[in-house]
């Protein structure tokens, strides 16, 4: 399946690297490549990419930024953020940016095909390693949020579900009504409603509740070979 | 005569990088790679490189390390240092450890090609950001 790819990262010979490892696979073209926050807005309006690639450590808009000005210009962009550190800080910034795919660069090589193929199919992607600290630092703070709150989590009808899973996979509100066939209205009076249900307050609440509950999948790559006896 | 080159780098979006790069060079050969200086030590014992394009900051042996065993195990060997060190001191002190070359990341697509073919012909080649300075031994 044809895809355009969108570079931004500020250093030339990284962006050569990843345009040689995108572009052996069959189908997928980069239509651009940015080298800082400000050029890769300018031409993701301009070319209209299906994914975008953002380095966090860009100068004059930082990666983050970036793709919170993406976002902001059309929710429907793609973002896969691309950093050295998995800092948990980074990571809920990327999430709360809107980024859809996070990938360590020293792990791109390995990941980065499996993180622009997952966002092809509607789905987000973190590395691993990322993985781990995400469910384990949303997991604590879901707990917390459950033992000062309500004792049990109201649970969502099986629309709200739906509408969840809709919305958690980047779709508008315009756009979950026109896939379930109803008014944007209805949909936005839904949307109230879980947000309200379960007390969340950004978007990101409402992904990690998704992945939690299994509506939408995060890709792993494939298992690396056994190492040797697991720590105690 | 080709110039076989060996690139180490602990990021392999990186190597990949370098690799287009030399590759577009007829009579240049990238003959392996390393993700750390004590692999470069071991590949460059196995495979014999004219030239070794070297990061400084990697785990298990940093660059700057290697270099100097190497220069000890392979004195024909020319070391061109390609990092993200933007840093006079940071040179000279990779000049010393026996380097023939010095470049920065970020203009690496810009100095690379002038670099690999200034060291393999012994002569130094350094640039900081900003100033390409090829200099004559």
């Amino acid at each position: 399946m044809r895809l355009r790819i969108l570079l931004a990262d500020d250093h030339e010979i990284v962006r050569r690297g990843l345009r040689a490892l995108l572009e052996k696979h069959e189908g997928w073209e980069v239509c651009g490549e940015a080298s800082d926050g400000r050029e890769a807005i300018d031409k993701a309006l301009q070319l209209n990419p299906d994914v975008i690639i953002v380095d966090v450590g860009m100068p004059n808009l930082n990666g983050l930024d970036t793709t919170r000005q993406l976002l902001q210009h059309d929710p429907h962009f793609k973002v896969i953020v691309l950093t050295i550190t998995d800092s948990d800080q980074v990571i809920r910034e990327a999430l709360d940016a809107g980024a859809r795919g996070f990938v360590l660069k020293s792990d791109a090589a390995r990941d980065l095909v499996s993180a622009v193929e997952a966002l092809q199919n509607k789905r987000m992607f973190f590395t691993p390693r990322v993985n781990d600290l995400v469910l384990a630092g949303f997991l604590e703070k879901g707990q917390t949020v459950a033992r000062n709150e309500t004792p049990k989590l109201p649970t969502l009808t099986a629309r709200e579900r739906e509408i969840t899973q809709l919305l958690a996979e980047g779709n508008s509100s315009k756009e979950v009504a026109s896939l379930l066939n109803l008014s944007t209205k209805t949909v936005e009076t839904h949307r109230s409603n879980i947000m309200r249900k379960l007390s969340f307050h950004s978007i990101r609440d409402l992904v990690v509740y998704a992945i939690k509950n299994n509506l939408i999948q995060i890709e792993l790559p494939p298992p690396k070979t056994p190492a040797g006896p697991t720590a105690a | 005569m080709t110039i076989r080159i060996l690139l180490v780098d602990d990021h392999p979006i990186v190597r990949q990088g370098l690799k287009t790069l030399l590759e577009g060079h007829s009579e240049w050969e990238v003959i392996g790679e390393a993700s750390d200086g004590a692999e470069a030590i071991e590949k460059a014992k196995d495979l014999h490189p004219d030239v070794m394009v070297l990061d400084v900051t990697m785990p298990r042996m940093n660059g700057l390390e290697a270099c100097r065993l190497l220069r000890r195990q392979a004195p024909g060997l020319e070391i061109l240092f390609v990092t993200q060190h933007d840093s006079p001191q940071m040179m000279r002190e990779a000049l010393d450890a026996g380097a023939r070359g010095y470049v920065v990341k970020s203009n690496a697509a810009r100095d690379l090609l002038a670099a690999v073919e200034a060291v393999s012909q012994h002569r130094v080649f350094t640039a900081l950001h900003g100033r390409t300075v090829p200099e004559l031994t």
